[in-house]
């Protein structure tokens, strides 16, 4: 390890200090307030390390990572997002919990476990990020310890995500076993002189399994029935947490491992991945389709984006990785915005998670309206937000490249997904049904940092879409 | 003349602060707001005809290029205004009468609880009209079009809490809507022959294309005719027009007697090119206006609502100018309407303070005796009547109906047929015209007056009767000093009219005999209808009841269009291509109970799924 090595290892080195940092303060003193604010400033010293090292990329760190400007886009989404999940921590935790500084401890270390995936160049990385990741969401999801909601969340992704560990590990082993390698570019060499039509079933096999894992944590049919049972339970900004950090490295893992194969060169894999985005997209938006609960009726929806998402990378060959970032930006900033108001909403007993809940909310919280519904229009895709230009790019690039069959299912099925959107924004503006029976539950005063975090969110998904170009050149520029 | 946007600007300005200040205005500055607009636009439009008459632009016409309204396929239209003599004759009238009009409503609904809601109304009315008149282009002219046919459907649905009231209104803005669509297929023909839309340009191109009588003039001037019938309210669309007078009097003298319904003749004038390629069109012109004169005529002798009386009287006018058109006077034509515009609107005015005074009352057999309660309504009300029997050289109308009865007979496309019949409608209107001032005014009290008018009603009032009195001096016949300001004017851009040989002979005593029936008209009232009178001649009920129905038309439509359609809407009450969606939506309901059968929350069964999925993949790994 050399200093330019460690320069570009900033980021991670960052996190892990402040991770420690924040442990020591609690184990000296705890207040909730500090836990916060050093963990806003680790994360904040993260961000502003990348544009500096950006003149050591790529490179590659140690057999394990490499630095490149792959990475350094998702650090720097997934680092933001992580800053958004925690100022939105710190008013729903400080009525909700006598000991919430942990929470920040965790959040952090989720962050590093997905900068290290979203870094990995080996499948050893991968594991290590994942495990770093998942580990730290078992606790958070079941942060709120009194909820038993929580609890059996926290339980039932703990069994889960240990089964699609073990095969992500088998499938490694399979492949280790047939070509003696796990280094991903060694890898795509070795897949390439694969003689095309019949490839070895054995490294078919462990590519399988690999995909089985990546499937489970991005919540790709026929691995999604863990999504809403989790979303629903785990507090409202780790939801926002799990859908967005731990999807979104995720998604970038999937772009780094497959964008330079040629996907159509291996009929079983490409067609299991079809398969699995045109049965995303349906399930996701069908079983939204009636469901009252939007924390359960986001995870169908986040179902429904990932099957979009796998779609681009069929559609799109070379140019995958812009149009898949530039899909999960825009799906990012939205979901944060949506998880953001149920976090405003909730209680100390329950989040506000049912349509009940946000009925009539126009008329006592006009300016939270107005960005939910930003928010919810933005991922039906609705022009005049980023969400509209996101899917407007997945679907020219299937349309371009021909690819009809998943093309139309999109359509149809981002037409049925209209349907529920729509059901949450007029439930906002439908009158309350208790009104002037009951006293409508007196909303928490918002304070100035989730105010700034919320317009900020909401300037960008319309920002986004109505002037996207300056993005997407950046985009290209970086990634093209 | 860079000015000229601003005359539509200003009550557009006016509009929008009404609108989006509403209930925040105090009643004083939205009046002010609302009639200050319309003031601007029309000191705005005099300075337009001073610079107008001053400069004489070239071409004898001004276009304002604004900006590209849209530019797609070939189809380049502007927002652009076009002013020439009609043009300014028409803003003259609209921003002048407009605003006394408005003056009046200060007064008039002064207590009214949409207040400010009326002003707004009623400035958007004004700068629609403006536009209409305006346009350059054939779309714009729509845009103005539809604008002042939706500004009437709300206002004559203003006191929508009475449900009749928004029959009336949906009735206006149905009926009218037929000849609308007329209109717009007129306006897709145009475009899709000659390529143009810009007025001007059309009627260039129309006539390098078609030769005169050809079957696409005759087509095309037949659908804009369509559409000039169905906003002028005449046969066969007249029937909104009498239960339009359910709005607030001022409306009905600003929309449905001076400004909106004469768009219909606007429309012909400014087309005028088409139509002189169609004689055939011109000729169906002519015929329902003649038509329309009488047969609104005889309605209006029978009516007990004096607003009805009005609204008759006026498809009866408008009939008048229509004729005016079909033989070839256009500026006899024009000159009615800006006579008609000024007697109207005072007559409508005056039967407002009368209804005003009498707390809502219309019905004018509950009338009467209000010569010396309501002086000045009386003696200003009696110069609008006396303009609109065409009481012989003293008043206005004389002067604009004379010209039209004696072009009708005299112009190479009239005939003494079409004289006849004019002359006819001149008696019948002298005497309705002055069996309404009689039943009204004379005779024993019934109703007593609560609200006699105040200055800001009086004031229109004066201004107006007295322009009716004299606006008719611009143009007189050969016989009477021969004035030919307003032709003279008006032909910079209308042709003239031409003299049959050998009629000029006739004028003056078909003149004397054009008098004589007014005078006749006003006799026969006197005799009939006068308090003292001894006589009492009354018609048969059932044609009393016939004519009072507006000859029935209504019960017509009513079977001919009406029920059809609702039995046919009752019918296919469940669309059946509804089935489909219906359909549709079974479908995703069901996949959706499906699939949610499957998140049962079980975490043996969540395990399975992943199970599964890995099997699938397998399978696939060795199958293919």
């Amino acid at each position: 390890m050399h200093r330019p090595d460690f320069i570009a290892l900033a980021p991670l080195l960052i996190l892990a200090l402040s991770a420690a940092a924040v442990m020591l303060a609690i184990a000296l003193r705890r207040n909730h307030l500090s836990a916060m604010g050093l963990s806003l400033t680790g994360l904040g010293a993260a961000l502003t390390a990348l544009p500096l090292m950006a003149r050591y990329t790529p490179r590659t760190v140690t057999p394990l990572l490499i630095m490149d400007h792959f990475a350094l886009f998702y650090t720097g989404l997934i680092l933001a997002a992580t800053a958004v999940v925690i100022v939105l921590s710190y008013d729903y935790f400080s009525q909700k919990d006598d000991l919430p500084e942990e929470a920040y401890l965790l959040l952090l270390l989720a962050a590093l476990g997905a900068v290290i995936l979203v870094c990995a160049r080996h499948v050893a990385a991968l594991f290590l990020g994942l495990e770093i990741l998942s580990v730290s969401l078992y606790a958070l999801i079941a942060y709120t310890r009194d909820r038993n909601i929580s609890i059996e969340a926290g339980i039932k992704y703990l069994v889960l995500a240990a089964v699609s560990a073990a095969f992500l590990l088998f499938g490694a082993a399979l492949i280790y076993a047939h070509t003696g390698a796990l280094d991903f570019q060694q890898l795509g060499a070795l897949l390439k002189a694969e003689p095309s039509g019949r490839p070895a079933l054995i490294l078919l096999a462990g590519l399988g399994f690999l995909v089985v894992a990546v499937g489970f944590k991005l919540a790709l049919t026929p691995f999604h029935m863990w999504t809403p049972d989790i979303y629903q339970g785990a507090p409202a900004p780790v939801t926002a947490f799990v859908a967005t950090v731990s999807k979104g490295a995720m998604a970038a893992l999937l772009v780094r491992l497959f964008t330079p194969t040629d996907l159509p060169h291996w009929p079983a894999l490409y067609l299991f991945f079809t398969a699995m985005a045109a049965a995303s997209m349906a399930a996701g938006n069908l079983l939204a389709l009636l469901q009252t609960n939007v924390k359960r009726l986001l995870a169908y929806s986040s179902i429904a984006h990932m099957g979009y998402l796998l779609a681009a990378l069929l559609f799109s060959g070379q140019k995958a990785a812009v149009v898949m970032t530039f899909y999960l930006t825009v799906y990012v900033v939205s979901i944060l915005g949506c998880f953001g108001i149920i976090a405003i909403l909730s209680s100390k007993e329950r989040d506000a998670d049912t349509c009940q809940d946000l009925q009539g909310l126009f008329f006592r919280r006009p300016l939270l309206t107005g960005v939910f519904t930003t928010m919810l229009l933005s991922l039906a895709g609705i022009p005049l937000t980023a969400g509209f230009i996101g899917k407007f790019y997945v679907v020219s690039a299937g349309v371009e490249n021909a690819h009809w069959f998943l093309v139309i299912i999109l359509v149809v099925f981002s037409g049925v997904g209209l349907f529920y959107y729509l059901r949450v924004i007029i439930a906002m503006f439908s009158p309350s049904l208790d009104e002037g029976l009951v006293p409508s539950p007196a909303l928490p005063a918002l304070s100035a940092p989730v105010v700034l975090t919320l317009t900020f969110l909401s300037t960008l998904v319309l920002w986004l879409g109505v002037w996207p170009s300056w993005f997407l050149a950046t985009l290209e520029k970086m990634l093209g | 003349m860079e000015l000229l946007w601003l005359i539509p600007a200003w009550p557009l300005l006016g509009f929008l602060i009404l609108t989006c200040l509403a209930a925040r205005l105090p009643r004083i500055m939205a009046g002010s707001v609302g009639v200050g607009s319309v003031g601007a636009a029309a000191l705005t439009a005099l300075l337009m005809a001073w610079d107008f008459l001053k400069h004489q632009p070239g071409r004898n016409a001004f276009t304002q290029h604004l900006w590209t309204w849209l530019d797609v396929a070939g189809l380049h239209l502007e927002i652009a205004f076009y002013l020439d003599a009609l043009t300014l004759v028409m803003i003259i009238v609209i921003t002048g009468v407009g605003f006394f009009i408005h003056l009046y409503s200060l007064g008039y609904m002064a207590h009214d609880q949409g207040y400010t809601r009326f002003f707004a109304y009623m400035n958007l009315f004004v700068a629609a009209m403006l536009v209409l008149v305006l346009a350059d282009n054939l779309p714009l002219l729509y845009l103005g079009w539809e604008g002042v046919g939706l500004c009437s459907y709300l206002l004559i649905g203003f006191w929508y809490t009475d449900p009749a009231n928004g029959y009336a209104a949906r009735k206006a803005f149905v009926v009218t809507r037929v000849g609308d669509t007329a209109m717009a297929v007129g306006l897709f023909v145009l475009y899709n022959q000659l390529g143009t839309l810009q007025i001007q340009e059309v009627m260039q191109r129309a006539a390098a294309a078609w030769p005169a009588g050809s079957t696409m003039a005759l087509l095309t001037a037949l659908l804009l005719l369509g559409g000039a019938v169905g906003k002028s309210a005449q046969l066969p669309l007249q029937t909104w027009l009498p239960d339009a007078m359910a709005g607030p009097t001022p409306v009905s003298a600003l929309i449905h007697a001076a400004t909106m319904v004469t768009a219909g003749v606007y429309l012909i004038a400014r087309t005028h090119g088409l139509f002189l390629l169609a004689p055939t069109a011109l000729t169906i012109t002519a015929v329902i206006g003649a038509a329309t004169l009488l047969l609104a005529g005889f309605s209006a002798l029978v009516q007990q609502d004096i607003k009805r009386v009005l609204a008759y009287s006026t498809i009866s006018q408008l009939g008048y100018m229509f004729l005016a058109l079909g033989v070839g006077a256009w500026s006899a034509a024009i000159f009615h309407l800006f006579t008609h515009a000024f007697f109207k609107a005072l007559l409508f005015l005056g039967a407002g303070a009368v209804i005003h005074a009498l707390g809502g009352e219309q019905d004018m057999s509950r009338m009467g005796g209000l010569k010396q309660k309501l002086p000045l309504t009386f003696w200003t009300f009696l110069a609008g009547a006396a303009s609109l029997a065409a009481l012989p050289l003293v008043t206005a109308g004389f002067y604009s109906k004379d010209l039209i009865i004696w072009q009708a007979f005299a112009s190479p496309r009239g005939g003494l047929g079409f004289w006849f019949m004019a002359v006819a409608g001149a008696l019948l209107t002298a005497l309705y015209t002055f069996r309404m001032v009689l039943l009204t005014f004379t005779g024993p009290a019934r109703t007593p007056v609560h609200h006699p008018p105040g200055l800001v009603m009086r004031l229109p009032l004066l201004v107006l009767a007295f322009l009716s009195l004299t606006a008719g001096f611009l143009e007189t016949p050969h016989s009477l000093g021969h004035m030919r300001v307003f032709s003279g004017w008006l032909h910079t851009c209308l042709p003239e009219a031409g003299l049959a040989a050998g009629r000029e002979a006739y004028e003056i005593l078909f003149e004397l005999l054009a008098g004589l029936a007014a005078l006749c008209g006003i006799f026969g009232a006197l005799r009939l209808y006068h308090p003292l009178a001894k006589s009492r001649y009354s018609l048969p009920e059932s044609l009393r009841q016939y004519w009072i129905k507006g000859w029935g038309f209504d019960s017509l439509y009513d079977r001919l269009v009406v029920r059809p359609y609702i039995h046919l809407a009752q019918f296919n009450k469940n669309d059946f291509l509804d089935l489909f969606f219906v359909f549709l939506a079974w479908l995703a309901k069901t996949g959706h109970q499906t699939l949610a059968a499957t998140q049962n929350g079980r975490l043996r069964s969540y395990a399975w799924g992943l199970g599964l999925g890995a099997a699938a993949i397998a399978a696939m790994v060795v199958l293919l």
